[in-house]
Protein backbone atom coordinates (compact mmCIF):
# COMPACT_ATOMS: atom_id res chain seq x y z
CA UNK A 1 0.00 0.00 0.00
CA UNK A 2 2.51 2.36 0.77
CA UNK A 3 5.45 1.98 -2.19
CA UNK A 4 2.03 2.29 -4.03
CA UNK A 5 1.45 6.06 -2.91
CA UNK A 6 5.20 6.50 -2.95
CA UNK A 7 4.86 5.82 -6.42
CA UNK A 8 2.03 7.72 -7.09
CA UNK A 9 3.76 10.59 -5.49
CA UNK A 10 6.67 10.43 -8.00
CA UNK A 11 4.18 10.24 -11.01
CA UNK A 12 4.99 13.51 -13.25
CA UNK A 13 1.05 14.36 -13.33
CA UNK A 14 0.21 14.07 -9.78
CA UNK A 15 3.44 16.37 -8.75
CA UNK A 16 2.42 19.22 -11.09
CA UNK A 17 -0.90 18.56 -9.95
CA UNK A 18 -0.68 18.35 -6.26
CA UNK A 19 2.70 18.58 -4.87
CA UNK A 20 5.42 20.66 -6.52
CA UNK A 21 5.27 24.13 -5.43
CA UNK A 22 3.15 26.77 -7.59
CA UNK A 23 5.19 30.17 -8.75
CA UNK A 24 4.41 33.09 -7.00
CA UNK A 25 2.78 34.74 -10.34
CA UNK A 26 0.60 31.57 -10.36
CA UNK A 27 -0.18 31.99 -6.59
CA UNK A 28 -0.97 35.39 -7.15
CA UNK A 29 -3.61 34.69 -9.86
CA UNK A 30 -5.00 32.13 -8.60
CA UNK A 31 -5.88 34.17 -5.29
CA UNK A 32 -7.21 37.10 -7.08
CA UNK A 33 -9.53 34.84 -8.97
CA UNK A 34 -10.85 33.34 -5.74
CA UNK A 35 -10.64 37.05 -4.52
CA UNK A 36 -12.88 38.28 -7.30
CA UNK A 37 -15.30 35.33 -6.94
CA UNK A 38 -15.82 36.09 -3.30
CA UNK A 39 -16.37 40.02 -3.91
CA UNK A 40 -19.21 38.59 -6.90
CA UNK A 41 -20.99 36.34 -4.30
CA UNK A 42 -20.60 38.36 -0.47
CA UNK A 43 -20.51 42.06 -1.86
CA UNK A 44 -17.63 42.03 0.14
CA UNK A 45 -14.04 41.25 0.12
CA UNK A 46 -11.52 38.81 1.77
CA UNK A 47 -10.65 39.84 5.18
CA UNK A 48 -8.83 37.52 7.80
CA UNK A 49 -8.71 39.40 11.49
CA UNK A 50 -12.27 40.33 11.83
CA UNK A 51 -13.02 37.27 13.00
CA UNK A 52 -10.26 37.09 15.48
CA UNK A 53 -11.67 40.12 17.47
CA UNK A 54 -14.79 37.67 17.85
CA UNK A 55 -12.44 34.57 18.74
CA UNK A 56 -11.06 36.94 21.49
CA UNK A 57 -14.88 37.90 22.68
CA UNK A 58 -16.06 34.23 22.84
CA UNK A 59 -13.01 33.09 24.73
CA UNK A 60 -13.10 36.52 26.65
CA UNK A 61 -16.86 35.34 27.83
CA UNK A 62 -16.03 31.99 28.98
CA UNK A 63 -13.53 33.20 31.33
CA UNK A 64 -16.18 35.00 32.76
CA UNK A 65 -15.90 38.50 30.92
CA UNK A 66 -18.52 41.01 29.25
CA UNK A 67 -17.91 43.21 26.00
CA UNK A 68 -21.97 44.00 25.19
CA UNK A 69 -20.57 47.89 26.71
CA UNK A 70 -17.39 48.10 24.26
CA UNK A 71 -17.74 50.25 21.59
CA UNK A 72 -16.28 48.15 19.36
CA UNK A 73 -19.09 45.38 19.62
CA UNK A 74 -22.08 47.91 19.91
CA UNK A 75 -23.55 47.36 16.56
CA UNK A 76 -27.02 44.83 15.62
CA UNK A 77 -24.35 43.31 13.05
CA UNK A 78 -21.62 42.07 15.76
CA UNK A 79 -24.33 41.56 18.50
CA UNK A 80 -25.45 39.00 16.01
CA UNK A 81 -22.43 37.20 15.15
CA UNK A 82 -21.33 37.32 18.41
CA UNK A 83 -24.28 35.82 19.54
CA UNK A 84 -24.43 32.80 17.02
CA UNK A 85 -21.09 31.39 17.78
CA UNK A 86 -18.35 30.74 16.31
CA UNK A 87 -20.02 27.77 13.63
CA UNK A 88 -22.49 30.25 12.41
CA UNK A 89 -19.87 33.28 11.60
CA UNK A 90 -19.05 33.03 7.99
CA UNK A 91 -15.43 34.92 8.78
CA UNK A 92 -14.43 32.59 11.31
CA UNK A 93 -15.44 29.43 8.59
CA UNK A 94 -13.86 30.88 6.29
CA UNK A 95 -10.07 31.26 8.49
CA UNK A 96 -10.65 27.65 9.59
CA UNK A 97 -10.80 26.86 6.37
CA UNK A 98 -7.58 28.46 5.93
CA UNK A 99 -6.18 26.24 7.97
CA UNK A 100 -7.13 23.00 6.66
CA UNK A 101 -7.03 24.33 3.12
CA UNK A 102 -2.89 24.44 4.05
CA UNK A 103 -3.09 20.91 5.72
CA UNK A 104 -4.36 19.67 3.07
CA UNK A 105 -2.08 20.56 0.54
CA UNK A 106 0.99 19.62 3.03
CA UNK A 107 -0.31 16.04 3.22
CA UNK A 108 -0.86 16.06 -0.42
CA UNK A 109 2.64 17.23 -0.80
CA UNK A 110 3.68 14.37 2.06
CA UNK A 111 5.62 16.43 3.38
CA UNK A 112 3.17 17.60 6.84
CA UNK A 113 5.66 18.00 10.11
CA UNK A 114 4.69 19.20 13.55
CA UNK A 115 7.37 22.04 13.73
CA UNK A 116 8.30 22.35 17.73
CA UNK A 117 9.00 25.30 19.38
CA UNK A 118 12.93 25.06 20.14
CA UNK A 119 14.05 28.11 21.92
CA UNK A 120 12.85 30.88 24.36
CA UNK A 121 13.23 33.59 21.86
CA UNK A 122 10.76 31.84 19.52
CA UNK A 123 8.23 32.23 22.24
CA UNK A 124 8.88 35.74 23.09
CA UNK A 125 8.50 36.51 19.49
CA UNK A 126 5.72 34.37 18.55
CA UNK A 127 3.79 36.28 21.64
CA UNK A 128 5.06 39.87 21.29
CA UNK A 129 4.66 39.58 17.15
CA UNK A 130 0.84 37.86 17.82
CA UNK A 131 -0.27 40.97 20.20
CA UNK A 132 1.37 43.64 17.74
CA UNK A 133 -0.12 42.23 14.58
CA UNK A 134 -3.64 41.96 16.64
CA UNK A 135 -3.71 44.89 18.26
CA UNK A 136 -2.51 46.65 15.00
CA UNK A 137 -5.27 45.06 12.57
CA UNK A 138 -7.99 46.06 14.93
CA UNK A 139 -6.44 49.98 14.40
CA UNK A 140 -6.14 49.97 10.67
CA UNK A 141 -9.40 47.96 10.33
CA UNK A 142 -7.58 44.72 8.68
CA UNK A 143 -4.17 42.90 7.87
CA UNK A 144 -2.30 42.40 4.89
CA UNK A 145 -5.53 40.68 3.29
CA UNK A 146 -8.44 43.14 4.74
CA UNK A 147 -6.67 46.30 4.66
CA UNK A 148 -4.55 46.18 1.86
CA UNK A 149 -5.52 43.39 -0.50
CA UNK A 150 -8.68 43.94 -0.42
CA UNK A 151 -8.73 47.63 0.24
CA UNK A 152 -6.41 47.88 -3.00
CA UNK A 153 -8.68 45.91 -5.53
CA UNK A 154 -11.21 47.83 -4.27
CA UNK A 155 -9.83 51.14 -5.27
CA UNK A 156 -9.04 52.47 -1.50
CA UNK A 157 -6.67 55.30 -1.46
CA UNK A 158 -6.10 53.82 2.02
CA UNK A 159 -4.67 50.49 0.65
CA UNK A 160 -1.83 52.41 -0.69
CA UNK A 161 -1.30 54.76 2.46
CA UNK A 162 -1.75 51.54 4.76
CA UNK A 163 1.38 49.78 2.88
CA UNK A 164 3.37 52.80 2.88
CA UNK A 165 3.18 52.54 6.97
CA UNK A 166 3.67 49.16 6.63
CA UNK A 167 6.75 48.92 5.07
CA UNK A 168 8.12 50.97 7.82
CA UNK A 169 6.62 48.79 10.49
CA UNK A 170 8.50 45.80 8.29
CA UNK A 171 12.08 47.67 8.38
CA UNK A 172 11.72 48.39 12.06
CA UNK A 173 10.73 44.74 12.41
CA UNK A 174 13.82 43.44 10.26
CA UNK A 175 16.09 45.30 12.50
CA UNK A 176 14.66 44.05 15.74
CA UNK A 177 14.60 40.83 14.93
CA UNK A 178 17.86 40.54 13.31
CA UNK A 179 19.17 42.16 16.58
CA UNK A 180 16.97 40.07 19.13
CA UNK A 181 15.59 37.20 17.73
CA UNK A 182 18.05 35.50 15.42
CA UNK B 1 10.99 30.20 -12.62
CA UNK B 2 13.29 27.43 -12.36
CA UNK B 3 13.20 27.50 -8.28
CA UNK B 4 10.06 25.97 -8.23
CA UNK B 5 10.76 23.15 -10.46
CA UNK B 6 13.00 21.71 -8.14
CA UNK B 7 12.31 22.56 -5.06
CA UNK B 8 10.65 19.08 -3.95
CA UNK B 9 13.01 16.45 -5.43
CA UNK B 10 16.64 16.10 -5.24
CA UNK B 11 17.45 16.07 -9.02
CA UNK B 12 19.15 12.88 -10.29
CA UNK B 13 22.45 13.33 -10.84
CA UNK B 14 24.19 15.16 -8.04
CA UNK B 15 26.72 17.39 -9.03
CA UNK B 16 28.02 18.87 -6.00
CA UNK B 17 29.95 16.49 -4.19
CA UNK B 18 29.05 15.87 -0.39
CA UNK B 19 28.69 13.23 2.46
CA UNK B 20 25.23 11.44 2.38
CA UNK B 21 23.38 10.13 5.38
CA UNK B 22 21.26 7.37 4.73
CA UNK B 23 17.80 8.29 3.72
CA UNK B 24 14.98 7.09 6.09
CA UNK B 25 12.59 4.95 4.63
CA UNK B 26 9.72 7.02 4.51
CA UNK B 27 5.70 6.77 4.96
CA UNK B 28 3.66 8.31 2.57
CA UNK B 29 1.18 11.25 3.80
CA UNK B 30 -1.16 10.70 0.89
CA UNK B 31 -3.46 8.53 2.35
CA UNK B 32 -4.15 10.91 5.12
CA UNK B 33 -4.58 13.85 2.63
CA UNK B 34 -7.36 11.40 0.81
CA UNK B 35 -8.76 10.97 4.29
CA UNK B 36 -8.78 14.31 4.92
CA UNK B 37 -10.42 15.16 2.05
CA UNK B 38 -13.63 13.10 2.89
CA UNK B 39 -13.99 14.54 6.51
CA UNK B 40 -13.95 18.57 4.49
CA UNK B 41 -16.27 17.49 2.39
CA UNK B 42 -18.44 15.84 5.51
CA UNK B 43 -17.77 19.09 7.24
CA UNK B 44 -19.11 20.72 4.09
CA UNK B 45 -22.44 18.95 4.38
CA UNK B 46 -22.14 19.99 7.79
CA UNK B 47 -22.37 23.64 6.79
CA UNK B 48 -24.71 23.27 4.08
CA UNK B 49 -26.93 22.40 6.64
CA UNK B 50 -26.94 25.42 8.79
CA UNK B 51 -27.06 27.71 5.62
CA UNK B 52 -25.44 27.56 2.14
CA UNK B 53 -23.96 30.49 2.61
CA UNK B 54 -21.79 29.26 5.25
CA UNK B 55 -20.92 26.52 3.31
CA UNK B 56 -19.79 28.74 0.43
CA UNK B 57 -17.36 30.50 3.60
CA UNK B 58 -15.76 26.88 3.98
CA UNK B 59 -15.30 26.37 0.46
CA UNK B 60 -13.64 30.18 -0.12
CA UNK B 61 -11.26 29.66 3.54
CA UNK B 62 -10.14 25.68 1.77
CA UNK B 63 -9.41 27.61 -1.63
CA UNK B 64 -7.13 30.45 -0.13
CA UNK B 65 -5.52 28.04 2.32
CA UNK B 66 -4.64 25.25 -0.29
CA UNK B 67 -3.12 28.20 -2.57
CA UNK B 68 -1.24 30.36 -0.23
CA UNK B 69 0.48 27.02 1.06
CA UNK B 70 1.07 25.14 -2.74
CA UNK B 71 2.71 28.63 -3.94
CA UNK B 72 4.43 29.79 -0.56
CA UNK B 73 2.43 33.17 -0.99
CA UNK B 74 3.41 35.62 1.74
CA UNK B 75 2.33 38.54 2.33
CA UNK B 76 4.48 39.33 5.08
CA UNK B 77 7.66 38.70 3.06
CA UNK B 78 6.53 40.94 0.62
CA UNK B 79 7.45 43.75 2.75
CA UNK B 80 10.34 41.83 4.57
CA UNK B 81 12.37 40.66 2.02
CA UNK B 82 13.39 43.87 0.50
CA UNK B 83 14.49 44.95 3.79
CA UNK B 84 16.31 41.83 4.65
CA UNK B 85 17.44 40.29 1.33
CA UNK B 86 16.82 42.48 -1.01
CA UNK B 87 14.90 40.06 -2.68
CA UNK B 88 11.47 41.12 -4.56
CA UNK B 89 10.04 38.49 -6.29
CA UNK B 90 7.13 38.13 -4.04
CA UNK B 91 6.99 41.72 -4.01
CA UNK B 92 6.54 41.73 -7.46
CA UNK B 93 3.58 38.91 -7.36
CA UNK B 94 1.47 40.67 -5.03
CA UNK B 95 1.40 43.90 -7.36
CA UNK B 96 0.00 41.26 -10.09
CA UNK B 97 -2.39 39.96 -7.83
CA UNK B 98 -3.43 43.77 -6.77
CA UNK B 99 -3.45 44.60 -10.65
CA UNK B 100 -5.99 41.82 -11.35
CA UNK B 101 -7.96 41.96 -8.27
CA UNK B 102 -8.64 45.62 -9.21
CA UNK B 103 -9.81 44.82 -12.67
CA UNK B 104 -12.41 42.42 -11.38
CA UNK B 105 -13.54 44.46 -8.75
CA UNK B 106 -13.63 47.39 -11.04
CA UNK B 107 -16.09 45.22 -12.98
CA UNK B 108 -18.38 44.12 -10.11
CA UNK B 109 -18.37 47.38 -8.73
CA UNK B 110 -19.65 49.37 -11.75
CA UNK B 111 -21.62 46.34 -12.33
CA UNK B 112 -23.65 47.18 -9.26
CA UNK B 113 -24.37 50.66 -9.88
CA UNK B 114 -22.61 52.40 -7.07
CA UNK B 115 -24.17 49.97 -4.43
CA UNK B 116 -20.95 48.46 -3.90
CA UNK B 117 -19.10 51.93 -4.43
CA UNK B 118 -18.04 52.07 -0.55
CA UNK B 119 -17.32 48.34 -0.12
CA UNK B 120 -14.01 47.61 1.36
CA UNK B 121 -12.41 51.67 1.19
CA UNK B 122 -11.34 52.15 4.80
CA UNK B 123 -10.69 55.46 6.57
CA UNK B 124 -7.16 57.18 5.92
CA UNK B 125 -6.93 58.14 9.82
CA UNK B 126 -4.78 58.04 12.48
CA UNK B 127 -5.17 54.62 13.64
CA UNK B 128 -4.55 53.36 10.30
CA UNK B 129 -1.09 54.85 10.49
CA UNK B 130 -0.03 53.47 14.02
CA UNK B 131 -2.25 50.40 13.26
CA UNK B 132 -0.13 49.41 9.87
CA UNK B 133 3.46 50.63 12.01
CA UNK B 134 2.61 48.03 14.62
CA UNK B 135 0.93 45.18 12.70
CA UNK B 136 4.13 45.83 9.77
CA UNK B 137 6.58 45.54 13.19
CA UNK B 138 4.39 42.14 14.28
CA UNK B 139 4.03 39.90 11.34
CA UNK B 140 8.13 40.53 10.39
CA UNK B 141 8.80 39.08 13.89
CA UNK B 142 6.25 36.30 14.27
CA UNK B 143 7.24 34.93 10.95
CA UNK B 144 3.73 35.92 9.22
CA UNK B 145 0.95 38.11 8.72
CA UNK B 146 -2.69 37.00 9.42
CA UNK B 147 -3.29 34.60 6.44
CA UNK B 148 0.03 33.54 6.90
CA UNK B 149 -0.18 32.80 10.52
CA UNK B 150 -3.39 30.75 10.11
CA UNK B 151 -1.56 28.96 7.20
CA UNK B 152 0.97 27.88 9.13
CA UNK B 153 -0.47 26.46 11.80
CA UNK B 154 -2.13 24.07 9.15
CA UNK B 155 1.36 23.13 8.13
CA UNK B 156 2.42 22.15 11.61
CA UNK B 157 4.32 25.08 13.50
CA UNK B 158 3.98 25.37 16.83
CA UNK B 159 5.27 28.30 16.75
CA UNK B 160 2.30 29.77 15.16
CA UNK B 161 0.07 28.00 17.16
CA UNK B 162 1.21 30.52 19.92
CA UNK B 163 1.31 33.57 17.64
CA UNK B 164 -2.16 33.17 16.77
CA UNK B 165 -3.58 32.71 20.27
CA UNK B 166 -2.18 36.03 21.08
CA UNK B 167 -3.24 37.48 17.95
CA UNK B 168 -6.50 36.74 19.00
CA UNK B 169 -5.39 38.67 22.49
CA UNK B 170 -4.18 41.62 20.42
CA UNK B 171 -7.18 41.25 18.32
CA UNK B 172 -9.62 41.78 21.21
CA UNK B 173 -6.99 44.38 23.43
CA UNK B 174 -7.53 46.47 20.37
CA UNK B 175 -10.82 46.14 19.79
CA UNK B 176 -11.43 47.26 22.93
CA UNK B 177 -9.12 50.24 22.76
CA UNK B 178 -10.81 51.15 19.19
CA UNK B 179 -14.15 51.77 20.79
CA UNK B 180 -12.88 53.39 23.62
CA UNK B 181 -10.21 55.90 21.91
CA UNK B 182 -9.27 55.31 18.62
CA UNK B 183 -12.36 55.35 16.96
CA UNK B 184 -12.54 58.94 17.46
CA UNK B 185 -10.09 59.80 15.26
CA UNK B 186 -12.03 57.70 12.26
CA UNK B 187 -14.87 60.26 12.87
CA UNK B 188 -13.23 63.08 10.18
CA UNK B 189 -10.70 60.86 8.21
CA UNK B 190 -11.56 60.32 4.75
CA UNK B 191 -12.35 57.59 3.21
CA UNK B 192 -11.45 58.02 -0.26
CA UNK B 193 -13.11 55.82 -3.22
CA UNK B 194 -10.64 56.92 -6.07
CA UNK B 195 -12.69 57.08 -8.94
CA UNK B 196 -15.61 58.92 -6.93
CA UNK B 197 -12.67 61.22 -5.89
CA UNK B 198 -11.10 61.69 -9.38
CA UNK B 199 -12.80 59.90 -12.03
CA UNK B 200 -12.56 56.74 -13.74
CA UNK B 201 -9.93 57.63 -15.89
CA UNK B 202 -7.36 59.39 -13.10
CA UNK B 203 -8.25 56.27 -10.89
CA UNK B 204 -6.86 54.14 -13.40
CA UNK B 205 -3.72 56.29 -14.03
CA UNK B 206 -3.11 56.66 -10.29
CA UNK B 207 -4.04 52.84 -9.61
CA UNK B 208 -2.04 51.45 -12.44
CA UNK B 209 0.81 54.44 -11.86
CA UNK B 210 2.02 53.30 -8.76
CA UNK B 211 2.06 49.69 -9.28
CA UNK B 212 4.16 50.01 -12.49
CA UNK B 213 6.04 52.28 -10.33
CA UNK B 214 6.31 50.04 -7.64
CA UNK B 215 7.09 47.16 -9.98
CA UNK B 216 9.76 48.89 -11.86
CA UNK B 217 11.53 49.89 -7.83
CA UNK B 218 11.28 46.33 -7.16
CA UNK B 219 13.03 45.02 -10.11
CA UNK B 220 15.55 47.82 -9.40
CA UNK B 221 16.18 47.23 -5.50
CA UNK B 222 16.78 43.68 -6.65
CA UNK B 223 18.86 44.27 -8.73
CA UNK B 224 20.98 46.78 -6.66
CA UNK B 225 21.44 44.40 -3.82
CA UNK B 226 21.47 40.97 -5.25
CA UNK B 227 22.59 41.75 -8.84
CA UNK B 228 20.14 39.52 -10.41
CA UNK B 229 16.31 40.08 -11.85
CA UNK B 230 15.62 36.54 -11.16
CA UNK C 1 37.46 21.66 -0.24
CA UNK C 2 35.22 22.11 3.39
CA UNK C 3 31.82 20.67 4.66
CA UNK C 4 29.47 23.27 6.56
CA UNK C 5 26.65 22.31 8.39
CA UNK C 6 23.67 24.77 9.53
CA UNK C 7 21.10 23.49 11.72
CA UNK C 8 17.47 25.30 10.87
CA UNK C 9 15.12 23.18 11.81
CA UNK C 10 12.15 24.56 13.47
CA UNK C 11 13.00 27.90 12.36
CA UNK C 12 10.38 30.37 10.24
CA UNK C 13 11.15 33.12 7.83
CA UNK C 14 13.28 34.64 7.23
CA UNK C 15 15.86 33.02 10.25
CA UNK C 16 17.10 30.09 7.98
CA UNK C 17 17.95 32.83 4.66
CA UNK C 18 20.10 35.40 7.34
CA UNK C 19 21.52 32.68 8.88
CA UNK C 20 22.68 31.35 5.46
CA UNK C 21 23.71 34.34 3.91
CA UNK C 22 26.12 35.19 7.41
CA UNK C 23 27.35 31.42 6.97
CA UNK C 24 28.37 31.50 3.20
CA UNK C 25 30.09 35.03 4.18
CA UNK C 26 32.66 33.15 6.01
CA UNK C 27 33.40 30.03 3.84
CA UNK C 28 36.19 30.10 1.19
CA UNK C 29 35.41 29.17 -2.42
CA UNK C 30 34.87 25.67 -3.33
CA UNK C 31 33.29 24.51 0.33
CA UNK C 32 29.94 23.42 0.64
CA UNK C 33 26.87 24.48 2.90
CA UNK C 34 24.55 21.91 4.12
CA UNK C 35 21.53 23.47 5.44
CA UNK C 36 19.12 21.60 7.69
CA UNK C 37 15.32 22.71 7.37
CA UNK C 38 12.05 22.23 7.52
CA UNK C 39 9.93 25.33 6.49
CA UNK C 40 8.42 24.69 3.24
CA UNK C 41 8.57 28.34 2.63
CA UNK C 42 12.41 28.82 3.43
CA UNK C 43 12.54 25.37 0.84
CA UNK C 44 11.64 28.16 -1.88
CA UNK C 45 13.40 31.38 -0.69
CA UNK C 46 17.06 30.25 0.40
CA UNK C 47 18.29 28.47 -3.25
CA UNK C 48 16.44 31.39 -4.50
CA UNK C 49 18.74 33.52 -3.10
CA UNK C 50 21.47 31.35 -3.58
CA UNK C 51 20.97 31.18 -7.32
CA UNK C 52 20.78 35.10 -7.50
CA UNK C 53 23.96 34.39 -6.11
CA UNK C 54 25.30 32.21 -8.78
CA UNK C 55 26.20 29.56 -6.54
CA UNK C 56 25.19 25.84 -7.40
CA UNK C 57 22.09 24.60 -5.30
CA UNK C 58 20.77 20.97 -4.70
CA UNK C 59 17.43 20.50 -2.39
CA UNK C 60 17.59 17.15 -0.88
CA UNK C 61 14.11 15.57 0.09
CA UNK C 62 15.40 13.73 3.92
CA UNK C 63 11.82 12.96 5.09
CA UNK C 64 8.51 14.25 5.18
CA UNK C 65 8.65 17.93 5.67
CA UNK C 66 12.24 17.75 6.07
CA UNK C 67 15.02 18.73 3.52
CA UNK C 68 18.88 19.17 3.07
CA UNK C 69 19.96 22.18 0.91
CA UNK C 70 23.52 21.56 -0.38
CA UNK C 71 24.87 25.10 -1.71
CA UNK C 72 28.17 25.24 -3.35
CA UNK C 73 30.57 28.69 -2.94
CA UNK C 74 31.48 28.63 -6.36
CA UNK C 75 32.48 32.05 -6.60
Amino acid sequence: MNNFFKNLAKNEFYKKLLSEPLTYVAGAVLLSLFQIAHFAIFKSGWGVTGAFANWGAWLFQLVGGDVSDWGYFASASRQKTLEGGFLNDGGSIRNLGIMFGALLSTLLASQFKLKQIKALRQVVAAILGGLMMGYGARLANGCNIGALFTALGSWSLSGWVFAAFMLVGAYIGSKLLTKFFM
Amino acid sequence: MSTSQEATSAPPTSRISRSRAPKKPKKSQIPFGILLVGVLIALGIFFQGKSSELATYWVFGLAFGYILQRSRFCFTASFRDPCISGGTSITRAVLVAIAITSIGFAGIKIGAGGALDMAGVNPIGLPMMVGGVVFGIGMVIAGGCASGTVMRVGEGFVMQMLSLFFFVVGSLWGAHDMGAFWDKFNVNAPRIYLPHAVGWFWAVVIQFGIILMIYMAAVKWQEKKLGSRE
Amino acid sequence: MQEHELDCMGEACPVPLIKTQKKMEGMAVGDVLIVHIDHSCAVKNVPEWARTQGYNVEIDDVDDGEWDIVIEKTK
